[in-house]
């Protein structure tokens, strides 16, 4: 599957040597000279209401290799979103044009925008080069002026954003963005930055090509002169809350709020996506600058019609009923599978499969940073953690919750990944409760009380809660049942607290819980979020969220951790700095080789792969995808080549 | 009786105030704020979001501001210009979104509380003139079945045959081409094609309790001795019912016509949900979960208005259909 993809090659591309930064080779080599067009295009440029294609398209158009042959024009593709918040729900299908993106395989990243970058030895300064010719769907050209004034304008403006995004700066300084010529721009950082690329690639590395600067500059002051006058004209309360509404951001639902607003993505806003909305409906950019190996213009399908359901169970309805032409998202957990097979024939469609790049189904944090110093004892006690992670049956567990669909793991790269880590991912995965209980009788847990739960040295009964969302992961309630149980076995006692979201949120800012769980990121992406490997993410450690402060901070915040973190902190900074991958690696198994002796998270098993479906008569859609935010599936295996059979 | 509803509708001021500030206070109850729950949202896909950016974010959206700063500032804008805030969720003018989801709720509410009315009425009398019938044991036993049923588990099972036995579309109350269209009396057409489900689901549960209450009145009024005098005068049978005991009897259906209205709103909300209706309950609901404050606020103002018009038509319909009732 993996070699065929590859083979197929989402573009031609060529590696260079020792950086994971590719270039791609004349892109346009194997374009015929006239190209087609969608009919209804075809139209309107015979009518002389659009330019001639030669004209919209760029000199040299990008060119996709369909992923099984070259489409056929037509159609309206319909898929489900949930009633609020889902605005990633449309990134990932649209938004995915940013200056670089990621190959089929999650492993490199390909041209996109830019046709080919150079960077300079210690990774700080990125030259890239753009396809000449590129235009907004409003038909006004995309230059480098465009890339300047969305970093140096929007992005590094205080008012719009109080601090740079993560992305964009580096050593607590914002990244400077000068134009070379029309269609060059170099990125300099203050040091080196080597995963500037990957970063690029994710949805949060958009901003470079969100802003177009002759739509977007009316809403700056420093462009416009009267914006007092326009923000009353519209009710706003400020000129950034006009910008947003009208320009929107990455992640918010107002990006998809605004028909008027031009974009690069191969649809754009028909129906727009707004509080009380019942449907979205995306409709075909004239000026998308990409084209298939025959020359045709994509995108094939000429609309998107996401309609939005408040819930699940009418998804699925209209999934099993053959309404949804490709779906994963919010239906992809394994519950739903048996129905989901069961009516493979009723709604004409077939499974796509996802590849998890998440690392671990649960992860059990104990607070050892617990602002209870009889609880911070007993959690800070690395013998403690393993004793309880002996004390998991493991088996049963993923018998039960995971159909039997996964295997014992901790955390790191998942077993497929060149970084993989056996002994970080493997140890104390075993069920062994006699020796769970051994252990805890040597760390001093060793009298009980009349239930048989175990007491702490200073008389109280071992106890602590670990917060679960029911609502975002009905599956971590269950399992957690199980491992209470099996902790009951060895004389702990624990409760499963059910808590709401934004409650556990609040809980985890002021340092308030005993334990929590939280699916482990870090499968195929470790560099992306290593917040299992080290205190590294301020709501996602959940471990040590004082120590994770700490390190966002540059010491200024939380707590001082110790040296055994710090050592890491180091480690992986010098990691986001190394442009070899080889090296990088190596520095990144010093890191796994640290948390693997420190034993900080209890994980129970490998996360497991979801599903998705897709019609019969939907092609060139990889039947395996990624399934990853950094990775927005489907958004890579590029929509815009998906074709609908007659 | 102008007097009364003047009266009525001056006291109706403070009520909404008080009712407003209670309903503010409660959105702002749970922890957290709007921000949290962004920032979980965010989070959820990976994404790091610094303490600043969180900072900054409370401060536009004037969540650093004690509670009842806070709630002057909404209250006054919504006084002095009409001005329901902003939703954080959409960044959109709140009363942008609520007015048409409003309407459509009313419409579902009033079509449901008619739907209601003529299935419990006339069964109500009909069971209480000919009490122990089959036909009475027939429609109890119906009635109760319906009752018994979980409105939103008839909605999905409904749905269910409706997509997979016949290929229809369900859920929304309207075809996918009038969906975004403007108003129109094919658009009204369409609605009412579509409203008839919704309604019969809601309209189940609700029936059962009615006919209790009408067969349980009438069965008070029909020995008193005004209907036997009636009778003995040559009355027909069906005058003599709908002139004295009915009226009689539907003094507690219109006493109640001030609950129906938000419990029609907050009892269809599972229901709007699974049917994916474009009702005020859905986005009511989102808005509660993500703590958007103002548009949460809104509609329970908004809510609370129309139980306090309720009450008020509901008391001037009993003082004209009951001749028991004065105001003095």
């Amino acid at each position: 599957m993996r070699d065929e993809i590859l083979s197929r090659g989402v573009t031609r591309r060529a590696v260079l040597g020792g950086m994971a930064g590719v270039a791609a080779l004349s892109i346009a080599g194997r374009v015929a000279a006239a190209g087609g067009e969608a009919p209804a295009l075809a139209q309107l440029a015979k009518d002389g209401k659009l330019p001639p294609l030669a004209e919209r398209l760029p000199k040299k158009p990008m060119v996709v290799t369909p992923l099984e042959k070259v489409g056929t024009y037509g159609g309206t593709l319909r898929r489900g979103l949930r009633g609020s918040s889902d605005h990633n729900g449309i990134l990932r299908m649209v938004g995915n044009q940013s200056l670089v993106r990621w190959n089929l395989e999650f492993t490199q990243v390909v041209p996109n925008l830019a046709e080919r970058w150079e960077i300079n030895d210690d990774a700080s300064q990125f030259t890239f080069h753009l396809i000449e010719g590129v235009r907004w769907s409003d038909g006004h050209p995309f230059t480098a002026d465009d890339i300047v004034f969305a970093i140096e304008d929007c992005v590094k403006n205080s008012e719009l954003y109080s601090s740079t995004p993560a992305q964009l700066s580096v050593a607590g300084k914002a990244v400077n963005v000068e134009k070379i010529d029309d269609f060059t721009v170099k990125f300099t950082f203050a040091a080196a930055n080597a995963l500037y690329l990957e970063n690029l690639a994710t949805p949060l590395g958009q901003h470079p090509t969100l802003f177009p600067k002759h739509y977007c500059s009316q809403f700056l002051p420093k462009y416009n002169p009267n914006i007092a006058e326009d923000v009353t004209k519209a009710g706003a309360g400020s000129w950034t809350d006009l910008f947003r509404a009208r320009c929107g951001d990455i992640e918010i639902p107002s990006r998809w709020g605004n028909p008027a607003k031009p974009t690069l993505d191969p649809w754009v806003v028909k129906e727009p996506y707004s509080g009380g909305a019942t449907r979205v409906v995306m409709t075909r950019n004239p000026y998308f600058w990409q084209v298939d190996t025959q020359g045709n213009q994509l995108p094939y399908v000429d609309e998107i019609n996401f309609s939005i359901s408040q819930d699940v169970e009418s998804l699925m309805l209209n999934v099993i009923s053959g309404k949804i032409d490709i779906q994963e998202r919010h239906i992809s957990v394994l519950s739903n599978k048996p129905t989901l097979s069961q009516n493979m024939d009723k709604g004409d469609y077939r499974l796509l499969s996802l590849v998890p790049s998440a690392s671990q189904q649960c992860q059990i944090y104990f607070n050892m940073t617990h602002k209870d110093p009889a609880l911070r004892k007993m959690f800070v006690d690395k013998s403690f953690r393993q004793a309880l992670s002996l004390g998991i049956n493991r088996l049963e567990l993923i018998d039960i919750v995971y159909f039997g669909q996964s295997e014992g793991y901790q955390a790191g790269p998942r077993p497929e990944h060149p970084w993989y880590h056996d002994k970080l991912a493997r140890q104390f995965t075993e069920y062994d409760p006699d020796k769970a209980g051994a252990m805890l009788d040597q760390a001093g847990y060793d009298k009980k009380d009349g239930n048989g739960f175990r007491l702490r040295p200073d008389g109280q009964k071992v106890f602590f809660t670990v917060d679960v969302i029911p609502t975002l992961y009905p599956d971590l309630v269950d399992a957690l049942e199980l491992v209470k149980a099996h902790w009951a076995q060895i004389g702990i006692d624990m409760k499963v607290n059910t808590i709401e979201r934004a409650l556990y949120y609040t809980r985890g800012d002021d340092n308030a819980h005993d334990a929590a769980v939280w699916p482990g990121p870090g499968g195929l992406d470790p560099m992306l979020d290593p917040r299992d490997f080290f205190a590294f993410h301020p709501q996602g450690s959940r471990y040590a969220i004082p120590w994770s402060l700490w390190y966002t901070s540059n010491g200024a915040r939380g707590e001082e951790p110790p040296e055994s973190q710090k050592t890491r902190m180091k480690l992986f900074d010098g990691a986001r700095s190394t442009a070899d991958l080889d090296k990088r690696g190596a520095i990144m198994k010093q890191i796994f080789d640290i948390a693997a002796d420190e034993f900080e998270t209890v994980g129970l098993c490998l996360a497991v792969g979801g599903f998705g479906i897709i019609r019969n008569n939907l092609r060139n859609v990889p039947e395996k995808q990624p399934d990853s935010w950094s990775w927005p599936n489907p958004g890579p295996a590029l929509p815009q080549q998906f074709s609908f059979t007659s | 009786m102008l007097v009364f509803i003047a009266k009525r509708l001056l006291w109706m001021i403070p009520s909404l105030f008080a009712v407003s500030f209670l309903a503010f206070v409660l959105i702002q109850l749970p922890p957290g704020d709007y921000v949290t729950t962004y920032i979980a949202t965010l989070a959820a896909s990976n994404e790091v979001i610094d303490q600043n950016t969180a900072a900054q974010l409370r401060e536009r959206f004037g969540l650093d501001d004690p509670m009842l700063v806070q709630y002057f500032k909404w209250i006054w804008g919504i006084v002095s210009r009409g001005d329901f805030g902003i939703s954080f969720e959409w960044q959109q003018p709140v009363s942008g979104l609520i007015w048409e989801r409003i309407a459509l709720t009313l419409v579902l509410a009033l079509s449901t509380l008619i739907a209601t009315w003529a299935i419990a009425l006339p069964i109500g009398v009909f069971s209480a003139v000919r009490k122990y019938s089959i036909g009475d044991y027939f429609f109890t036993a119906f009635t109760f079945l319906g009752l018994a049923i979980p409105s939103f588990l008839l909605a999905l099972v409904l749905m269910y045959i409706a997509a997979v036995e016949f290929g229809q579309d369900v859920g929304g109350l309207f075809s996918s081409e009038f969906e975004t269209a403007p108003w129109s009396f094919a658009k009204i057409l369409d609605l009412f094609s579509h409203i008839w489900l919704p309604v019969i689901i809601l309209a189940v549960s609700s029936t059962a309790s009615l006919i209790r209450v009408m067969r349980a009145n009438m069965l008070d009024e029909l020995p008193k001795p005004y209907v036997t005098t009636a009778r003995a005068k040559g009355l027909s049978e069906f005058r003599l019912l709908v002139k004295y005991p009915l009226r009689i009897a539907l003094n507690p259906f219109i006493s109640t016509i001030a609950w129906l209205l938000p419990n029609l709103i907050s009892g269809s909300v599972v229901v709007a949900i699974v049917l994916n209706l474009p009702t005020a309950a859905p986005l009511l609901l989102q808005a509660l979960m993500a703590q958007d404050m103002y548009l949460a606020g809104a509609f329970v103002l908004l809510i609370c208005a129309l139980t306090l018009i309720g009450s008020l038509i509901s008391d001037i319909l009993l003082a004209l259909v009951d001749p028991r009732i004065r105001l003095e």
